[in-house]
């Protein structure tokens, strides 16, 4: 029965922890950056914004609709006036973070050319999508951003047509 | 003088006011809400105040909230959308 109670207990506190959001520690380049956007919105928080959203307009209705599974969103962009700013060491402890089983990496484009990273991570649980992670970055800019719960990636993706950036139509094939 | 006239004189002329008026309006000058009753008023125009504040407030919050909603929203996306046209970019 104890050994029951201590597995049931585990197996909660591992669910538990394992819908937390990434740490996301990047305090030595908020001290660099010349512009920093850092958004850090809970699920109660984004229940409460969502009340707000008018649902007459077509981009807010359908941030309102994406709102509906998601626990947590957090942004942290930074930009900078001189390259060199952020480091290789910054990127890896956040990939340590998204490791499998829990998360795995659906998309990764490298560009030695231009300098720039990115990469999406996606965390499942049962077969359903239970978090994403954004990781991108380019010489003179850092983003992470990290979404706790469920969403429609493809919703997401619908959305960066709107607020006036050109949307890309990736074929179904090349949709992971 | 025409009738006119004898009519507005008669309408304007200066009446004296009933002996008692005097020691009625200072009656009703001195008849002040008691105590309890402007305590009564003090607590409700607080809260008043107060509701009123807290909706404005409740109001502001909401607004920045869906403000850093749509912030957060607009960077994820647009971030996505570079993925797959770096993507797109490659595979063609």
């Amino acid at each position: 029965m104890k050994r029951i109670s201590k597995l049931l207990l585990w197996s909660s506190l591992a669910a538990a922890l394992g819908a937390q959001p990434l740490q996301i520690n990047l305090d030595q380049l908020a001290s660099k950056a010349s512009e920093t956007v850092d958004v850090s919105l809970n699920g109660a928080t984004l229940q409460f914004a969502a009340k707000f959203l008018d649902g007459k307009d077509s981009e807010e209705a359908k941030v309102k609709k994406l709102l509906a599974g998601i626990e947590g969103i957090y942004v942290k962009s930074f930009e900078f006036k001189t390259e060199g700013a952020w480091s290789k060491a910054d990127l890896e402890r956040l990939r340590n973070q998204l490791r499998p089983p829990q998360w795995s990496r659906i998309v990764g484009v490298t560009s030695t050319e231009d300098g720039e990273t990115a990469e999406v991570y996606v965390r499942s649980e049962n077969n359903k999508m239970t978090g994403l992670a954004i990781l991108a970055a380019e010489p003179k800019e850092f983003t992470v951003v990290n979404i706790v719960g469920s969403l429609d990636l493809n919703s997401l993706a619908d959305l960066g047509g709107h607020f006036g950036i050109p949307k890309v139509d990736v074929p179904a094939a090349q949709k992971k | 003088m025409d009738w006119l006239e004898q009519e507005l004189k008669r309408a304007l002329e200066r009446k004296e006011p009933a002996p008692e008026f005097t020691a009625r309006v200072l009656a009703a000058a001195r008849r002040r809400p008691s105590l309890a009753a402007r305590r009564w008023i003090a607590i409700a125009a607080s809260v008043v105040v107060l509701a009123g504040g807290g909706v404005g407030y409740r109001w502001y919050a909401g607004i920045q909230a869906k403000n850093q909603v749509m912030l957060a929203v607009r960077i994820a996306a647009g971030k996505l959308n570079q993925v797959q046209t770096h993507v797109l970019e490659v595979t063609q």
